[in-house]
């Protein structure tokens, strides 16, 4: 019998509780969440505000640290990473995606996504290169030289996606990507990230609301109150 | 990215210029204190550099002319003369004395010296000529452009009227100026004719100054002599001592307020940007490249400053030295240089102070 070889998670957790302990009430935004994802898969992370998405993906990137369970990042435990294995963890492994592109207003388009290459150790050359063909691959070339305070949302967004895979990180993490865009331009964004996983072989991690993402998540995960609710496989 | 230290700088343009104005103004006080500091320090003792005696004689235990007390006798001075190799002996009698002019008092240190010999009177004269006679008088170009006397203006001196025949330079002590006299006449304002402050002694070509210097101190117990370089610097140690503490204190708090003024801004302005901080922490940026870019803004805005402050400088301590003459300053390349690194190094210690702000940015602020 022909065994279906399956690859190794980029992420896998087991139990993963977070509890906010900054308040009389201790608040437990995440509770016992376990995932595997995997590179060629779009995860979706489908649950209403407040339910712990994005909690879980500050979890799955590093941001923040567990207060139960087990997290490992390409098959090392986010426990033994020291700080600064963490930051070159993110700055070569991991692609942000943030709800409201958080492109940082006084850089230009190719100065947004040139920093992530710094971050990441490439040199001026390199770095030029690799700006000018990402931002033609996402067809913001001519918008290189304008500050984001000038670009559409749409725009934005593609700036938003080239800084998150300008470092070729195998995991792509994006908090609802789809939140601020309207329909046409939520849907081109959402074939972009799926085309990342399938194309270039990636583990996306989507955190949304929106249920129009569904149709392209090779699996969604229910959330509400901390919880994953239910998991299932996406079939058309 | 180091378009963006500049570029957060110039979002606040107003803010941006009050900061380079602030910091400007406290560079430029280090740059006149220090220049006023080097102008009182030559101008102190410059009439003791310019002289040409080999030995100055003081009474016992008196060591400098700036600050201290000698009394020493026209007979001492005659039997100093008697000593083997010495070829002048010049008595110089130093006295503080006030000039009257349209009902307001100026004070002077006068210096009563011998016309006669080459030692004690004014060390370079700008305009006229040194004093010949009993009734005539060098002022310092300072005091005299101050006061308004010029060459044949009449001067009032406990009621003995004066003639002004000389403008004298080298001769500013700051706080305040030379005049120069006969000895006679100065010895006329106090009542004692012999009296005297110190000698001033040349000695023969090929003599041996310090058994010169021996054979004073045997012969003569109750004096005290020192070589010229030696007296020289007794004086600048006096002068020193009583202005360098001053200048220290408001150069510090100079310092201190421009390091003030920079911490404030630069705070300002990561708190201003912490979404940004928070967003490039969480894409993986090195603490070292943030800490860079308060570091670059930081230096920015002292180069600024210290440019700013060159170009208001010179041409403030001409306005200062036409205002008060008697405030000689001398500025040196090595001066502002100094005061340069001193703002570079102050303004580092100012992103220190506001780097620790970074530390207080959370990645789960670019979640918010």
């Amino acid at each position: 019998m022909n065994e279906i070889k399956k690859a190794a998670p980029i992420v896998f957790l087991a139990k993963v509780t977070k509890t906010f302990n900054d308040s009389v009430h201790p608040t437990t935004a995440v509770r016992e969440v376990s995932l595997e994802a995997t590179p060629g898969e779009l995860v979706l992370l489908l649950g209403p505000s407040g339910s712990g998405k994005t909690t879980l993906l500050t979890l799955i990137a590093g941001l923040s640290e567990p207060s139960a369970g087990t997290i490992l990042l390409y098959g090392k435990n986010i426990n033994q990473f020291t700080a600064d294995g963490l930051q070159r963890l993110r700055a070569k492994r991991i692609g942000f995606i943030f709800q409201t592109f958080l492109l940082i207003d006084s850089l230009t388009v190719r100065e947004n996504v040139d920093v992530v290459l710094r971050f990441n150790g490439c040199k001026r050359a390199e770095r030029n290169t690799k700006t000018q063909s990402l931002l033609q691959r996402l067809r913001i070339e001519h918008l290189a030289d304008k500050f984001p305070g000038t670009l559409s949302q749409g725009e934005k967004q593609r700036v938003a996606i080239a800084r998150a895979i300008a470092n070729d990180a195998k995991l792509v993490i994006a908090d609802e990507p789809t939140g601020s865009l309207e329909t046409k331009q939520g849907i081109e964004i959402i074939r972009l990230l799926h085309s990342q996983a399938k194309e270039e072989n990636k583990c996306v991690i989507v955190a949304s609301h929106d249920l129009r993402l569904t149709e392209f998540a090779d699996r969604i995960l229910r959330m509400v109150d901390g919880v994953i609710m239910e998991e299932k496989a996406y079939s058309p | 990215m180091d378009m963006y230290a500049v570029r957060t700088l110039r979002g606040q343009p107003m803010r941006l210029a009050l900061t380079i104005g602030g910091v400007s103004l406290c560079i430029v006080l280090m740059f006149f204190l220090l220049a006023v500091y080097r102008g009182a320090a030559d101008g102190s003792v410059d009439y003791i550099r310019q002289n040409k005696a080999d030995l100055w004689v003081l009474q016992k235990n008196a060591s400098n002319i700036l600050r201290g007390s000698s009394l020493v006798s026209a007979a001492q001075g005659e039997a100093i003369s008697r000593i083997r190799g010495i070829q002048t002996v010049a008595p110089v009698l130093f006295l503080l004395q006030t000039i009257h002019k349209e009902g307001k008092v100026r004070t002077i240190f006068l210096a009563g010296f011998e016309p006669n010999k080459s030692l004690g009177g004014p060390p370079q004269l700008v305009s006229g000529r040194s004093v010949r006679a009993d009734d005539e008088i060098v002022l310092d170009k300072s005091f005299a452009q101050k006061f308004g006397f010029g060459i044949g203006d009449e001067v009032d001196l406990q009621g003995h009227r004066l003639s002004v025949v000389g403008i004298s330079r080298g001769t500013n002590a700051f706080v305040i100026q030379y005049a120069f006299v006969t000895i006679r006449f100065a010895r006329t304002l106090i009542g004692f004719p012999g009296l005297t402050t110190c000698f001033l002694v040349e000695t023969d070509k090929g003599a041996d100054p310090e058994q010169i210097q021996e054979d004073i101190r045997r012969g003569l117990p109750g004096l005290e002599v020192y070589d010229h370089p030696t007296f020289l610097a007794n004086n600048i140690h006096e002068m020193k001592s009583g202005f360098l503490p001053l200048l220290y204190t408001v150069a510090a708090i100079g310092a201190v307020v421009l390091t003030a003024i920079l911490s404030l801004l630069l705070s300002v302005n990561i708190l201003e940007r912490r979404k940004d901080f928070a967003i490039l922490k969480t894409l993986g940026s090195p603490f070292v490249f943030l800490w860079g870019m308060v570091v670059k803004q930081a230096v920015l805005i002292a180069s600024a400053s210290s440019l700013t402050a060159l170009i208001i400088f010179f041409p403030l301590i001409q306005a200062v030295e036409r205002i008060s003459p008697e405030v000689s300053t001398k500025s040196s390349l090595g001066q502002v240089i100094g005061v340069v690194i001193i703002v570079e190094i102050m303004s580092l210690i100012s992103s220190l102070f506001s780097i620790r702000r970074l530390h207080r940015i959370y990645f789960l602020e670019a979640f918010a």
